[in-house]
């Protein structure tokens, strides 16, 4: 019997991780048809949610048709796969293009150096390089928790990008950007039933119609769900 | 029949959980250069549990052996799943906000090392793979 033992526990462990992982695809299978039943019935006022201004600030036109929404925490491997493989394809064809917009929200869960460096760009925000200082962490990020994004280190990079390194030094240690980051958080989880990064709502500001991408997903799936809100 | 159930039932969860497989919005199958190791690492796992895991079944079954080396599969395949469940997918996230620090050390540890600890998960169930012919193959002419 007690050979038995760790089978048992290894077979409940790995039925764990594949039910949760199933179970969370399948909420959000459901939460994206939801979506779409009741994207015209959104009200205005709601979709604004996303215009909070503990979000980042705009990238590209304001008059954009379309607003990707990125939900993402900046020591997330899958975000920085997204960041450098299919972010930049979509600012050349949809935002520099004036028909796409993005924000990006902090979702930062992924250990306790997350909600410094998402507070540290909104620091970078006061000195106009919020979206500088965005891309430097996604050129640095190396793990979870292993000293790159350090609170010394996210002063460093504010000299790299020659930043007012008091007024940010001061900025950051005061954590006051800290009830941000967890209102950002709280947003997600009022949006998303298991909330996971990069999530991205795709917002059509004419017709209503929300679309949501989950995970760090292609360019040619982002051509795709534009290209028909368009 | 169980070796096929195995393999899929461990190459598209993980695969699904690793991002490399989506269906939603679109069925799409999506792996960088930079992360074809680590497919490569849950596609061998994935068919190695699929060979051990049997062989121990059978072995447990027919020769009524000890149950050991189906443990040590599990455990093999278990750490291939746990470094394999992506620590920013919703599975990171309900371990996080469910169980606190502790489970974010944990899946740090898991992120961090995720290379290494697919490499130990397939280097177990190769152990596992020839302890077990061998194991087999010299019961069998004994009976």
């Amino acid at each position: 019997m007690n050979k038995l033992i760790p089978v048992i526990i290894s077979g409940i462990a790995i039925a764990l991780i594949v039910g949760v992982g199933f179970t969370s695809y399948y909420a959000q299978v459901v939460e994206v048809q939801e979506l779409r039943d009741k994207a015209l019935s959104i009200p205005k006022a709601e979709r604004q949610l996303l215009n909070l201004g503990h979000s980042s600030p705009v990238l590209g036109s304001t008059n954009a048709q379309i607003t990707i929404v990125e939900f993402g925490d900046y020591q997330c491997e899958m975000c920085h796969m997204w960041f450098h493989n299919t972010r930049g394809a979509i600012i050349d064809n949809y935002v520099d293009t004036g028909k796409v917009n993005i924000i990006f929200v902090d979702l930062a869960f992924l250990g306790s150096d997350s909600p410094i460096a998402a507070q540290a760009t909104h620091c970078a925000n006061e000195q106009g390089k919020y979206w500088e200082y965005h891309s430097i962490l996604y050129y640095k990020q190396e793990g979870i928790d292993n000293g790159w994004a350090s609170k010394s280190m996210l002063k460093e990079y504010a000299n790299e990008l020659k930043l007012n390194s008091n007024q940010f030094a001061d900025c950051i240690d005061s954590g006051k950007y800290a009830k941000n980051i967890q209102d950002s958080y709280n947003l997600a989880g009022q949006l998303m039933e298991y909330p996971s990064t990069p999530t991205f709502y795709l917002f059509n500001h004419q017709s209503g119609v929300v679309e949501k991408i989950s995970g760090a997903q292609p360019f040619s799936v982002f051509v795709k769900t534009i290209d028909s809100m368009l | 029949m169980i070796a096929a159930v195995i393999f899929f039932g461990m190459f598209f969860p993980l695969s699904i959980l690793s991002e490399f497989i989506f269906i939603e919005p679109f069925f799409i199958i999506y792996v960088t250069t930079e992360l074809a190791f680590s497919f490569a690492l849950i596609l061998a796992i994935s068919f190695m549990s699929a060979i051990v895991i049997p062989m121990n079944i059978y072995r447990i079954k027919i020769l009524r052996k000890k149950t050991s080396k189906i443990g040590t599969s599990l455990i093999g395949a278990i750490i291939g799943a746990s470094a394999g469940a992506c620590s920013c997918g919703p599975v990171g996230f309900f371990i996080i906000s469910t169980f606190g620090a502790g489970a974010g050390f944990a899946t740090a540890f898991l992120t961090n090392y995720e290379i290494p600890l697919r490499l130990i998960s397939l280097g177990l169930l190769c152990v596992v793979y020839f302890t077990t012919t061998k194991s087999i193959s010299t019961e069998c002419r004994i009976r």
